[in-house]
């Protein structure tokens, strides 16, 4: 007889090419948001869609509704209004370390743009995107947070404007509500000179989810710090802002300080994991070594 | 703080499938009335260039532009078996047998030459694409009026050759005469940079020199030295499969690390074109030899930069930093 030849093994894969049902892409804020009001949750909202292809990957099929924000021009400035920055949320990371007013300003967020993924991804990831998407390691938003800045959700009820810090609330989770989108990044400029320091650290170049990041913004009168926003990502469930170290520091010369202390603070106000990246000691005891690091930048900065 | 180290490693390497294996590569040639050379090798090119080299193999037996040849690659339907892609022993195993069907092609091109020219083949050249008397290089005919010539006898202008090397099992002792076909030796010197606050290495540059017997293909063969060890580096500070409980914690490319391209260190080659008895003009095998060095290079650099040995790799920033601080603590 005959070898029988191999059954034809069938494919157990969920076949995708069924079709969204609805792909809105609106050219006014408030069409976006009477969209978000009528769908809520049922709907993806979409704005360089780097995280969100990752997240859905094998599985974009099962959304029906997408809101893609892409039209939404107003959302793509980045202007100066009454002493503050307003950044857009669909501006992407290449224009923020592109753009003269935030490296002027905000050298802190523009050099933290330039360590995202890689050009691909820089020049479709949005600040929005990075903002919502809320992971512990996004790399925009420890610099967020120690500029102090504030995020714009609006929904068709109005608007209403939340701190940073209270945000992030848990490992991709946030305060926003399912009819609210996200415009507008505020952050308050300053008369006074405005010194910072930025550090990723990760385990290869380029295309890497940080295992560490550090951003320090002081402010400084003269020589005294009025202003100190210390922020870290990967070391916490959320983003964290330390803000009993900023207070150590304020109304104190730079140079008085004793960085090893700071940053042993730093690591006793982290609470970091063991993960793939990098185990918790490591977190721990780099945390120590890039805040010193960073304050002696910012020194050099200072008297140069 | 940074700290600089350098290490070297140096290793040698067999291969070929060895230890007895029937290992053995088939190809043919045929040249066409309509201007083209046709080459058949089940060899599969994954990107290494086994075509290009076996294309400049044959090219050079037979005296004309490579820009004539085709190639029909891995068809089960139309070639005979090449082996696989492995054991680092296409251009070894392949060349070979290209090279051998080239010699025979050539050998009837002789052949047919001399019926064509009613002479001894002594009297013939045959040069690019050529067959004439040496006395009247004006009155020639081309590979494809051969062609033609040939297909009119009802016979084709073709030829096969195959290599067929033989290697022995080691007996109880490890030993035998000759376990594989060949060896390629590579030595690697890497230089890096340790910073000591992060941990983490910063690859500076790497020398190899490379005994490959002859490089047919020199931009290849550093295609080759540089993607291997990349990998090997990779290998050496970056790769690593985490598996708890029978489950692997990291089940995508984006936890488990390979170098990218801004990740790599610049380059020095030297290539030692020590040729061998049996390999085509003298070349040996370039694939795996190019991986082996680059993570013991780099441990020994790490060594000398921090005066710590690591046993098991990756070296990752988190054992760095571990044994920066043990150090610390212990002096
Ligand atoms: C290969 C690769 C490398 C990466 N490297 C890095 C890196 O180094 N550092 C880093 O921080 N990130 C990195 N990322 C993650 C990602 O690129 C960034 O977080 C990026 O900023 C996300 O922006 P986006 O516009 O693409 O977001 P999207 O994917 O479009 O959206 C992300 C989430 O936010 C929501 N959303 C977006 N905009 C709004 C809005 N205006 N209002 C309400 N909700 C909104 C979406 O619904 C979605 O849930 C990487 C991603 C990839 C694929």
């Amino acid at each position: 007889m005959m070898r029988k030849s191999p059954m034809k093994q069938e494919s157990r894969q969920t076949i995708s090419g069924v079709d969204f049902k609805e792909y809105f892409q609106p050219e006014s804020i408030q069409k976006a948001l009477e969209i978000r009001a009528e769908y809520g949750d049922q709907i993806e909202v979409a704005a360089g869609s780097t995280d969100l292809l990752v997240a859905n990957y094998e599985k974009l099929h099962e959304i029906k509704y997408w809101l893609d924000l892409v039209k939404l021009d107003q959302l793509k400035k980045i202007e100066v209004i009454d002493n503050e920055l307003h950044i857009g949320a669909m501006v992407t990371h290449l224009q923020l370390m592109k753009s003269d007013l935030i490296k002027k300003n905000l050298a802190v967020l523009a050099a933290a743009a330039e360590d995202v993924g890689s050009p691909q991804i820089r020049s479709r990831g949005t600040i929005g995107g990075n903002i919502c998407t809320s992971s512990p390691a996004g790399d925009l938003l420890a610099p967020l947070l120690s500029y102090g800045a504030s995020f714009k959700l609006q929904s068709t009820e109005g608007e209403r404007i939340v701190k940073a810090e209270e945000f992030f609330t848990g490992p991709k989770r946030n305060s926003m509500e399912t009819d609210e989108l996200l415009t507008e990044i505020i952050i308050p400029l300053t008369d006074n000179k405005r010194e910072g320091s930025w550090i990723k650290v990760g385990r290869r170049k380029a295309l890497v989810i940080s295992t560490l990041t550090l951003a320090v913004v002081l402010e400084f009168e003269g020589e005294k710090i009025v202003k100190a926003g210390i922020a870290m990502g990967s070391v916490a469930p959320t983003p964290v802002r330390l803000k009993g170290i900023e207070a150590v520091m304020v109304d104190q010369k730079l140079t008085d300080l004793d960085y090893k202390a700071l940053g042993r603070e730093v690591k006793a106000s982290i609470n970091p994991i063991d993960d793939l990246r990098g185990t918790k000691e490591y977190r721990e005891d780099v945390a120590v070594d890039v805040m010193v690091r960073a304050l002696k930048e910012i020194e050099r900065k200072v008297s140069s | 703080m940074k700290k600089f180290g350098r290490g070297m490693a140096t290793i040698m390497f067999g291969f070929g499938y060895g230890e007895g294996f029937p290992d053995h590569s088939i190809a043919s040639i045929e040249i066409k009335e309509d201007e083209r050379i046709v080459i058949r090798t089940a060899a599969a090119d994954v990107g290494q260039g086994v075509i290009t080299t076996v294309i400049q193999i044959a090219a050079e037996i037979l005296r004309i532009n490579p820009n004539y040849f085709e190639v029909v690659q891995g068809d089960t339907h139309k070639t005979k078996n090449s082996g696989s892609t492995s054991a680092t022993r296409q251009t070894y195993f392949t060349g070979n047998a290209v090279k051998k069907a080239a010699e025979d092609m050539l050998a009837n091109l002789y052949h047919y030459g001399s019926l064509e020219f009613r002479s001894n083949h002594p009297e013939i050249a045959i040069e690019d694409g050529k067959i004439y008397m040496y006395d009247d290089p004006d009155d020639y005919i081309t590979y494809w009026e051969m062609a033609e010539r040939v297909k009119e006898r009802g016979e084709k202008l073709e030829a096969e050759g195959s290599f067929f090397p033989v290697t022995y099992s080691p007996d109880e002792n490890g030993q035998a005469d000759k376990v594989y076909v060949a060896y390629t030796f590579l030595s690697q010197v890497i230089d890096i940079e340790i910073d000591t606050d992060t941990g983490i290495i910063d690859l500076l540059d790497v020398y190899s020199a490379i005994d490959l017997g002859k490089a047919i293909n020199p931009k290849n063969v550093e295609g080759q030295i540089e993607g291997g060890t990349v990998q090997g580096l990779g290998m050496g500070m970056m790769e690593d499969q985490v598996i708890r409980n029978g489950k692997t914690l990291n089940a995508g490319m984006t936890d488990y690390l390979v170098p990218t391209s801004v990740d790599v260190p610049k380059f020095k080659h030297y290539l030692v074109e020590e040729e061998d008895s049996e390999g085509p003009f003298g070349a040996k095998g370039v694939g795996e030899p190019t991986l082996i060095a680059a993570a013991p290079a780099l441990a020994n650099a790490v060594y000398d930069a921090i005066g710590v040995r690591f046993f098991d790799l990756p070296i990752s920033p988190s054992k760095i930093k571990k044994a920066l601080k043990e150090k610390e603590e212990n002096s």
